[in-house]
């Protein structure tokens, strides 16, 4: 028999003042900042978030049909972003006259650009819409930047928007979203067998902020399966092309965020959504002339994201330069109470304003003195990455503000930044996926290895390397930022392990017309100063209004034979 | 005494057992080394052999590292007595939690 509950005849309510209460101070129960603890648990508390974030498995039997008879995720929906803790969106400076050769054609247009265009009534956001469907009819077949084009529902909303009170500058803005968002009653595949079936039954946070502040889901992009490699089929055929070489899929368009940046280099979709776990935001934008931010791990909510490995997995915008990445970081960051990595941070500052230039008596200056630090090697050799790196560094060097400072590497930064210490992420990986591992090993396509090798790593290792990851961030705060403020990149992976924010942005070309970029790193929630250097780069340089020649007439059919990657290079390759 | 390296039949005996013991069976897929030209899942003989070099290559190096004692809290040899610092998953995050 089970013993009776004692029951108070009169129950209080928990805010109910205790009668016998003392005079003065008060047990620490009641007045902990409960925010700052859940921020402090996150480090426990996310595993258990993200197994939940992962749709079921239709193996495992625990599958619910959703209205589409796809696999069920999470039953509940985000709360959404309040907003209480960014600023606005609707600022002055988030709006700009387009340049008058971009007048002609709308799918030229930056966002900020499009943006002044529909609040000046000058284009509608079913025209925009309609001119990027346009794109997508006529050269879609040849760069496949997407598993899922939306036209219907984008002219739906387009339509919609054209209607209705104008939400600031994403209004109306056609937006190409990964597909390892979930987006409600779309289908959300990540690229794999496993999910073929799964159409969530919401939007992830992200999306739902973007969408909130009018942005259109025009379609859902390509990726490396399950977020590993560049975008091919699970089965690994290479699938999406470099923007600026269509006829030759050798050249690698960077991944996993492939289909996104490959959309937007095109000019299929006015910006994108990407995640970042390896450089799979950094990548692409460099490989495709874009500019894309990872920002600080817990500066956007990774609820309803299918997960890669979650202490890294870092959601963030690739756009066409610095302010349209800003502006879709506004709308993406901030807290979000299913997601406590975003809980108990400073606040998201004013990014808009941060990558607005800034002119003194008519010349360009930094928004704030920084100390660019500069890694050995970064510019040695004769190569043209290293050519483009030098004349960076130069443009930098000439503007008002900038102090360029030799920087050492940390301490052992090749062995803790090195194969070894990186895929201690594995078994991030393989651990909320063994159901899908139990019972349905080939359902993973090329990727499988991976997520065997995370099955093998024992706990002590993956302890030692957490342990290493802090030590490897406070070489890096001690030893790199004590000198500088934001740091130049030799490799687009070391700060995802330690969770700092980058921004890669384009530098040049190569004798071949493939874009060169380069990545800056900063420190945590950085990300305003990283917008405001490379805002003030772009200031003096036009790379990132330079756009890819449509493929030819002879490549507008899906040209068999791009290649396949095998289960052993998606391995090496993986993120 | 520093034991001997394991060898291939050992480690695969070893890795076999591992992923049966968490309830995945390698021999979904493919016998050999073809990989399943419908997933492109790879055949059980390359993946056997991936997994080896990660067991060497990875794990192997990892369990060997030896972190730094902080300073003042002694001998580098001695890491149950030098005060590392806690796991991290998420250093970023920990230093607004150090401020």
């Amino acid at each position: 028999m089970s013993p009776r509950r004692h029951q108070h005849p009169h129950p209080l309510p928990l805010d109910h003042p205790l009668p016998i209460d003392a005079d003065g101070p008060q047990p620490l129960d009641r007045t902990v900042d409960r925010r700052a603890f859940l921020a402090r648990a996150a480090a426990v508390s996310a595993a258990a978030g993200i197994a939940a974030t992962l749709p079921a498995s239709a193996a495992s039997g625990s599958a619910a049909s959703t209205g589409s008879g796809g696999l069920a995720g999470p039953a509940a929906a985000p709360a959404g972003l309040a907003g209480k803790d960014r600023p606005g969106l609707d600022v002055a400076s988030a709006y700009a006259k387009p340049r008058p050769a971009a007048m002609a054609d709308p799918t030229e247009l930056t966002l900020a650009e499009a943006a002044w265009m529909i609040r000046n009534r000058q284009i509608s956001p079913l025209e925009l819409v309609d001119a990027y469907l346009a794109r997508i009819g006529a050269f879609e077949a040849t760069y496949q930047a997407f598993n899922t084009v939306l036209a219907d529902a984008a002219r739906e909303a387009a339509g919609a928007a054209g209607r209705r009170q104008r939400r600031g500058p994403l209004h109306g803005m056609p937006l190409a979203i990964k597909d390892n968002y979930y987006t409600q009653g779309v289908p959300t595949t990540a690229n794999s067998f496993l999910f073929k079936d799964f159409v969530p039954a919401f939007d992830a946070t992200a999306v739902a902020s973007l969408k909130a502040a009018g942005a259109i889901v025009l379609g859902k992009t390509q990726m490396g399966p399950l977020a590993t490699t560049r975008a091919t089929t699970p089965a690994g055929v290479i699938t999406t092309v470099n923007a600026w070489t269509p006829t030759n899929p050798g050249v690698n368009p960077g991944g996993s965020s492939t289909g996104t940046a490959t959309a937007v280099a095109a000019r299929l979709a006015a910006a994108g959504t990407g995640t970042q776990t390896g450089g799979s935001i950094t990548a692409p934008s460099n490989a495709q002339n874009l500019t894309g931010l990872k920002p600080t791990m817990g500066r956007v909510s990774l609820y309803g994201i299918i997960p890669l490995s979650y202490t890294r997995d870092h959601p963030g915008p690739l756009a066409r330069d610095a302010k349209d990445a800003a502006i879709m970081l506004t709308a993406m960051a901030g807290e979000d109470p299913a997601d406590p990595r975003t809980e108990g941070l400073p606040k998201v500052p004013d990014l808009i304003g941060a990558a607005t230039p800034v002119h003194t008596g008519g010349r360009l200056r930094l928004r704030w003195s920084t100390r660019i630090g500069v890694l050995p090697g970064y510019s040695d050799g004769t190569s043209e990455t290293a050519a483009a790196r030098r004349a960076f560094l130069s443009a930098m060097a000439a503007i008002r503000g900038v102090t360029l400072i030799e920087v050492p590497f940390p301490d052992e930064w090749d062995l803790l930044t090195g194969n070894e210490f990186n895929n201690v992420r594995l078994p991030e990986r393989s651990e909320p996926f063994m159901p899908y591992l139990r019972s349905d090993l080939r359902g993973f396509g090329v990727s499988v290895i991976g997520w065997l090798q995370g099955a093998l790593m024992g706990a002590n290792e993956y302890v030692t390397g957490q342990r290493a990851k802090l030590l490897l961030l406070e070489r890096v705060l001690d030893q790199v930022f004590d000198r500088c403020d934001v740091v130049v990149q030799t490799s687009p992976t070391p700060f995802d392990a330690i969770g700092l924010p980058e921004i890669g942005f384009p530098i040049g070309f190569t004798s071949a017309g493939e874009p060169v970029g380069t990545i800056l790193g900063g420190l945590p929630y950085g990300e305003d100063r990283l917008l405001s250097v490379v805002a003030a780069y772009q200031a003096v340089s036009d790379w990132h209004w330079r756009r890819p020649a449509d493929p030819p007439a002879a490549q507008l059919r899906t040209p068999a034979g791009r290649g396949r990657i095998s289960a052993e290079e998606a391995a090496e390759q993986s993120q | 005494m520093t034991p001997a390296p394991p060898s291939d039949a050992e480690l695969n005996t070893m890795i076999r057992t591992r992923l049966a013991m968490l309830g995945i069976d390698l021999d979904q897929l493919p016998a050999g080394t073809a990989a399943d030209p419908e997933t492109g899942a790879p055949g059980r003989d390359t993946a056997l052999a991936s997994l080896r070099s990660f067991m060497r290559g990875t794990v192997t190096p990892l369990a060997a590292y030896q972190l730094p004692a902080p300073e003042g809290t002694g001998a580098p040899a001695d890491p149950a007595l030098s005060q590392q610092r806690a796991p991290m998953m998420y250093p970023s995050i920990s230093v607004e939690w150090r401020k």
